[in-house]
């Protein structure tokens, strides 16, 4: 069984009251398609990464596997349980971190911000605290604790919805850009934590979107492209990376100091051709092909048509 | 079976929430306890103008200080009854809080018990307040059963909740403009008897108006809960109130939740749930 089962999942915002304001003879907008047949599977443990642009359909999509969205067509299924006829079952395994600073009530502190959602959550104080103390600890945030959260640094509170996320051990996390504001080294913390939970027994499966392409990169088994509301790819990062493998440079410097930059996909018949010059190679540099350039391949394919 | 048992923890944690919020603001609650003061005290020297004027038809009002008070404390209650859940969602979603709670496994009825809870513990302390103040400063004396009038008051403010289950309904899918607070909160005060008797709206406003009274669930509670705590009835003598007020919650209390239902389910599809 899938962790995260999507199938054919399409999302059409409706414009409210249409038919009124139609009647009425106001302006009527056009509704929002913002998911278009979305299928794929996320297995146990695995960390699936997807990105895309803004508005390209990431956050409806999170928010629908998470229960607050419903679809129009499709489904969504997390651990078999289905997003909409079970979305009790659906939120008892799922835990989600927004960078939405808004979701803390900002004149309570950091710790009952968490004690509160741990009570909603069905724990009893006792374990809510000995699991609050345990994620302040993992996600170095116990100075800042009694603090209120109105008071916490952009990083800190960002963190904080990564320990709500993670109050009850879920099966699942939807991680939504959890390293936006942070410092480079709290971070890289982060993703070692991410990284950790994935490999933990029983794993916990990451469903993770982000704009930052170089830690989907390292963090991610599997990614996905979304472009306007549809997938356009999902691969591992590498096959995806080959994917743009025509956009590859090498640059190889020779001996006298003659610098040829040329495509990856003509490496051999250069290499061929400088030996036969009997050019010394003394040097060698790849650039390769990342995820922006496979994201950008898509945008403008779809720009076009 | 879950839900029923984590109940009271969930409550417990709306109303542990809600404390420390208002304690956060530390001024508010003696300000408030002085305000209740004040009002008691100038119903106290308007009821001296009226001392030997009262009708003698209206037999409730024939101590006017001690209707008043018990209509204002009363009155408290029926609001935070009616607009308590509405402002609790409309606080949620202004402070975009909403999808954090709805992200929790709790059930929709359990929102509506717990995100109120706070309010009525409020409400209850200040409302006693009214009549503890008559009481204690200017000699207010009540007589009756005071676990009638008890029954009364929640049997009202449950039907009243009803009504702000359906404004909470309204403030999910419309955010603004809700036409059950107009026609509760300005009609409660002015049709309910809170001030004067109920009769004289007929008397002097035709039967037409007088009768809007009637169709209040407010008028029938408070009605109630003055008969028994003024004029000292008993259960045989209070059935005809009780009787409406209880068709009142069978009508009101399944329909209500059915809309709420609903209304939480367009407001996923249209994606607006922390719009405001």
């Amino acid at each position: 069984m899938s962790a995260i089962s999507v199938r054919n999942l399409s999302k059409t915002y409706p414009v409210p009251f249409r038919r009124l304001r139609a009647f009425f003879r106001r302006p009527v907008k056009d509704p929002v398609e913002a998911l278009r047949n979305v299928s794929f599977e996320v297995e146990t443990g695995e960390i699936f990464g997807l990105i895309g642009r803004n508005g390209a359909g990431k956050t409806t999509l999170t928010k629908i596997v998470a229960t607050l969205v419903q679809p129009t067509t499709g489904s969504v299924a997390v651990r078999g349980h289905d997003s909409v006829t079970h979305d009790e079952y659906v939120r008892r395994d799922i835990g989600l971190a927004t960078a939405e600073e808004r979701s803390f009530y900002w004149r309570l502190t950091a710790e009952q911000n968490l004690m509160f959602f741990a009570r909603l959550h069905g724990l009893s104080d006792r374990v809510a605290k000995q699991r609050i103390r345990e994620l302040l600890a993992k996600l170095e945030l116990e100075e800042v604790a009694r603090r209120r959260f109105g008071e916490l640094s952009t990083g800190n509170k960002q963190r904080l919805a990564v320990a709500r996320a993670m109050l009850t051990n879920p099966a699942v996390l939807l991680l939504d850009e959890p390293t936006r504001s942070l410092d480079p080294l709290a971070a890289a913390r982060t993703r070692e934590i991410i990284r950790s939970l994935a490999q933990q027994d029983p794993p916990v499966t990451i469903f993770l979107t982000s704009h930052n392409l170089g830690e989907v990169e390292t963090l991610c088994g599997r990614v996905a492209i979304i472009s306007r509301g549809s997938i356009r790819a999902i691969d591992t990062p590498r096959n995806l990376r080959d994917l743009s493998s025509g956009s590859e440079m090498v640059h190889i410097t020779v001996a006298g100091g003659e610098r040829i930059s040329f495509a990856r996909e003509h490496l051999d018949e250069k290499i061929r051709e400088l030996h036969k010059d009997d050019k010394r190679i003394i040097d060698v540099e790849m650039e390769r092909a990342t995820l922006l350039d496979v994201l950008e391949r898509y945008e403008a394919t779809d720009e076009r048509g | 079976m879950d839900n029923i048992t984590l109940l009271p923890r969930r409550i417990f944690a709306f109303v542990a929430r809600d404390f420390r919020l208002y304690v956060s603001y530390r001024m508010q609650f003696f300000l408030r306890i002085l305000s209740v003061l004040t009002i008691v005290t100038t119903f106290f020297f308007i009821s001296k103008i009226f001392a030997g004027f009262t009708d003698p038809q209206f037999s409730q009002w024939r101590d006017p200080l001690a209707t008043w008070l018990t209509g204002l404390a009363v009155l408290n209650y029926f609001m935070t009854g009616f607009s308590s859940l509405a402002n609790s969602i409309r606080q949620e979603q202004m402070q975009g809080t909403l999808e954090s709670v709805l992200l929790t496994p709790i059930n929709l009825p359990t929102i509506i018990v717990a995100s109120s809870a706070w309010d009525f513990l409020e409400t209850t302390f200040f409302s006693f307040l009214y009549l503890f103040f008559g009481w204690v400063f200017f000699g207010v004396h009540y007589k009756g059963s005071f676990f009638l009038a008890l029954v009364f008051l929640l049997l009202t403010t449950v039907v009243l909740a009803c009504l702000g289950i359906l404004s909470a309904s309204f403030a999910m899918v419309f955010k603004r403009g809700d036409p059950f607070g107009i026609f509760l909160g300005a009609g409660s005060a002015l049709f309910s008897g809170v001030f004067f008797p109920t009769q004289l709206l007929k008397t002097y406003a035709g039967s037409k108006l007088g009768n809007i009274s009637l169709i209040l669930p407010t008028t029938h509670g408070l009605d109630g809960i003055r008969q028994v705590l003024i004029e000292g009835h008993e259960f045989a003598q209070v059935t005809q109130p009780l009787g409406v007020l209880l068709g009142f919650l069978v009508v009101l209390l399944p329909f209500s939740l059915w809309v709420f239902g609903r209304a939480v389910r367009r407001a996923k599809r249209e994606g607006s749930l922390i719009q405001y």
